[in-house]
C-alpha cells in the first residue's frame, strides 16, 4: 500500500504569524491612523476631543460586541439602529407618563428588545429566511413603531438623578478627561464577550455554526438555540446602548441611531471578523470601533469638508477590507 | 433469509454481536426503502455494504445512527433493544458516522473539530481545556498515523484525504461500539484513498465493529471480512469475503443472481 507523505509545514516565524493575524494587522493600521491624525492636528489628542470620542465609543462599541458574536455565527442584524431608538423611547414614554417607575420602565424596555431579538432569531432559524431580509423588515417595523408612538417628536429624557442614571450615564473626571460610566459597561461587556468567544464551549459552537452549520448540528450542537440567543443578545445590547445614550444627552429621539446598523457592521468587519461567519475577534472589533470613531472625528479635525466626509470613511473601510482579504489569502496558501 | 456465509467460523461464534438488526424495514410514505433487513455486526470486523445507487445503503446507515427511526424491526446494541430518538442519542451510545461530505467545521482547527460539541472545560470559569484537547488529538493522530501538518491546522488548509483522516480519527475517538462509513473515499484520489483504507483497516485492532459503504469492489475486497448486498431495498445476501469473488457480488448487485430462498 502506498504511503502518502505530506510535507510538514515549516514553522512560521513568530513575526509572520503575528502579521498574518487579522487583529494585529488592524491594530497596526489603527496606530498609523492615530499617529497620523495626531501629527496633522495636535488638537486630536486634546483632552476635550478624547473625552468626546470616549463618550460616543461605548455606545456603538456595545452594539458591535453583540454583532461580532452574531456575525461569527453566520448571521447579522440590521435592526440594531432602530432598536437603539425604540428601547429608550419606550422607557421614557412609560416613565414620564407616570405609568411605572423608572426601574420598571427600563425592565420593560429591555423586555421589548428581547422580544425583537427572539422574533428575528425564530424567523431566521425556524422558517429559514435570510437574516438580511428578516432584520431589514424588522428595522422598518421597529423604526416605524418608534416614530408612531412618539408622533415623530423627540422625548425629553429622564433628568432626575437616581441610581439608574448614575449607573448608565454618570460622568466623572479622570485626570484631564471627562468620562462616562458607559465606558465601564463597555469594558465589562468586552471582557464577557471575549471570554465567551475565546474561552468557552459556547464560543467554539458559535464559530463552528458560522463555519459549517450542518457539521455543528451533526455533532449535537444546538445551532438554532445558539443563534436565537445571539439575536436576543444583540437586540438587548442595542437597546441598552440606546438607553445609555438617551440618558447621557437627556433626550430620547425616535430617529436616534439611524444608520448605526451599517456603522456597527463596518466596525466589526474592519476589525477582522468574517462577514460570512466562522471567524470572529473581539479584540479586532474594539480596534475597529476605535478606528471608525477616530476616523470620523479626525477627518473633521483635519478639515475635510462635511459633505465629503463619507467619501473618506467609505474609502478607508474598503482599504481595510482589501487588506484583510490579502491576509486571508496568504494564510490560505500557507 | 438464509445467510449461508454467515454460518460463523471460529472467531465470531463465541463473541456476541455488537449490533444486531432483525427484520428492519423503512418506508418513506408509500416507498419501501429497506425491507426485512437482518445483520449482526461483531467487534473487530469490517463489514461492507454494497449495492447500486438508490439501493438503500445510506438509508440503512441513517437508521442505525438514529437519523431515521425504522418503520419496523428490532435493533439490539450489545444485546439490549434500542430505539434512538435522534443521532445524538446514538452517538452517546458509542455509534459514530463518517459521511462522504464530511461534517467538519472548515474554519476551525483540527483539535476543535475533534471535540466539537463535547469540549472539555476546566476550572470554575469552565474555560476550554485547549491543552488537553491538543494533547489528546496529537496522541490519536499519531496512533492512527493520520498525516496532518499540525493538530492546530485549520481544516480548510488540509487536503481531502487529510480531512477524511481527521473525520475518521474523530469517529474512532468517540466510538465505543460501531463506526459507520458512508463512501468515505468517494471524493479522494488514489494515494489518499490508500491512506484512508489503511486507517480503516487499523480500526480492526481497536475492537469496534465497522460498517463501510463503498461503490469500489476492489476496495471492498481489500478491506472487508464480510460483504452484504442490497438491491432496491432488499437484502440479497451476505458473503464472507474469502469465500466469494467479484463476479458473484456483481451478480448479486445487478440481479443476475437472485436472492436465496428463505
Ligand atoms: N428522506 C427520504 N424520503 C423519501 N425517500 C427517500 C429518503 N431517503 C432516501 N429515500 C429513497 O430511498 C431509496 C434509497 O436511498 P439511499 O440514499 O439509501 O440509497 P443508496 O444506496 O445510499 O444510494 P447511493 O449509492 O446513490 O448513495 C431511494 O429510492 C431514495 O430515493
Ligand atoms: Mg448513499
Amino acid at each position: 500500500m502506498t504511503v502518502l507523505i505530506q510535507p510538514f509545514d515549516k514553522p512560521a516565524s513568530r513575526w509572520r504569524g503575528l502579521a498574518g493575524s487579522p487583529q494585529i494587522a488592524s491594530l497596526v493600521i489603527l496606530a498609523i491612523v492615530l499617529v497620523g491624525f495626531s501629527l496633522a492636528r495636535p488638537a486630536f489628542l486634546s483632552p476635550l476631543n478624547i473625552s468626546n470620542m470616549m463618550a460616543f465609543l461605548p455606545e456603538l462599541g456595545i452594539i458591535a460586541l453583540g454583532m461580532t458574536l452574531l456575525l461569527t455565527a453566520g448571521e447579522f442584524d440590521l435592526s440594531v439602529g432602530a432598536t437603539f431608538a425604540l428601547g429608550p423611547v419606550i422607557v421614557m414614554l412609560l416613565a414620564q407618563n407616570g405609568v411605572v417607575d423608572i426601574g420598571t420602565a427600563l425592565a420593560i424596555g429591555l423586555l421589548v428588545c428581547i422580544a425583537i431579538g427572539a422574533i428575528n432569531g425564530l424567523i431566521v432559524t425556524k422558517i429559514g429566511i435570510s437574516s438580511f431580509l428578516v432584520t431589514l423588515s424588522m428595522l422598518m417595523i421597529v423604526r416605524g413603531v418608534a416614530l408612531y408612538i412618539t408622533q415623530g417628536f423627540p422625548l425629553k429624557s429622564w433628568d432626575q438623578p437616581g441610581v439608574f442614571v448614575t449607573l448608565l450615564a454618570d460622568s466623572f473626571e479622570l485626570g484631564p478627561w471627562r468620562l462616562y460610566t458607559s465606558l465601564w459597561w463597555f469594558i465589562a461587556l468586552t471582557a464577557l464577550a471575549a471570554y465567551i468567544l475565546n474561552f468557552s464551549k459556547l464560543g467554539n459552537w458559535i464559530s463552528a455554526i458560522g463555519s459549517n452549520r450542518n457539521a455543528a448540528v451533526a455533532r449535537g450542537v444546538p445551532a438554532d438555540a445558539v443563534k436565537i440567543g445571539l439575536f436576543i443578545v444583540t437586540s438587548v445590547l442595542a437597546g441598552l446602548a440606546g438607553m445609555i445614550s438617551a440618558f447621557r444627552i437627556s433626550a430620547a429621539s425616535p430617529v436616534a441611531g439611524t444608520g448605526y446598523e451599517l456603522e456597527v457592521i463596518a466596525m466589526v468587519v474592519v476589525g477582522g471578523t468574517a462577514l460570512t461567519g466562522g471567524r470572529g475577534t473581539i479584540l479586532g472589533t474594539i480596534v475597529g470601533a476605535v478606528m471608525l470613531r477616530a476616523i470620523r472625528n479626525g477627518i473633521v479635525l483635519v478639515g475635510v469638508p462635511g459633505l465629503a466626509f463619507n467619501i473618506f470613511v467609505g474609502a478607508i473601510i474598503l482599504v481595510m477590507l482589501i487588506l484583510h482579504a490579502f491576509i486571508q489569502k496568504r494564510s490560505f496558501r500557507r | 433469509m438464509a445467510e449461508p456465509a454467515l454460518k460463523p467460523a471460529n472467531t465470531q461464534a463465541d463473541s456476541s454481536p455488537v449490533l444486531s438488526l432483525r427484520g428492519i424495514q423503512k418506508n418513506f410514505g408509500g416507498v419501501t426503502a429497506i425491507e426485512n433487513f437482518s445483520l449482526d455486526l461483531h467487534a473487530g470486523e469490517i463489514v461492507a455494504l454494497v449495492g447500486d445507487n438508490g439501493a438503500g445503503k445510506s438509508t440503512l446507515v441513517k437508521i442505525i445512527s438514529g437519523v431515521h427511526p425504522p418503520s419496523e424491526g428490532v435493533m439490539e446494541l450489545s444485546g439490549e433493544a434500542v430505539r434512538f430518538a435522534d443521532a445524538s442519542v446514538a452517538r452517546e451510545r458509542g455509534i459514530e458516522v463518517v459521511y462522504q461530505d464530511l461534517a467538519l467545521a472548515d474554519q476551525q482547527p483540527v483539535y476543535m473539530n475533534m471535540f466539537l460539541g463535547r469540549e472539555p472545560v476546566r476550572g470554575p470559569l469552565r474555560v476550554l481545556d485547549r491543552r488537553g484537547m491538543i494533547e489528546a488529538t496529537e496522541k490519536l493522530v499519531r496512533e492512527l498515523d493520520v498525516r496532518i501538518p499540525s493538530v492546530r491546522a485549520t481544516i480548510r488548509n488540509l487536503s481531502g484525504g487529510q480531512r477524511q483522516g481527521v473525520a475518521i480519527a474523530r469517529a474512532t475517538h468517540w466510538a465505543t461500539k460501531l463506526i459507520l462509513l458512508d463512501e468515505p473515499t468517494a471524493a479522494l484520489g488514489v494515494a489518499e484513498t490508500a491512506k484512508v483504507e489503511e486507517l480503516v483497516a487499523s480500526l480492526r485492532a481497536r475492537n469496534i465493529a465497522v460498517l463501510i459503504i463503498s461503490h469500489s469492489l476492489d476496495q471492498v475486497f481489500r478491506l472487508s471480512d464480510r460483504i452484504c448486498v442490497l438491491r432496491r431495498g432488499r437484502q440479497i445476501g451476505v458473503r464472507r469475503t474469502n469465500d466469494t469473488d467479484k463476479n458473484e457480488i456483481i451478480g448479486m448487485i445487478t440481479g443476475l443472481i437472485e436472492s436465496e430462498p428463505a
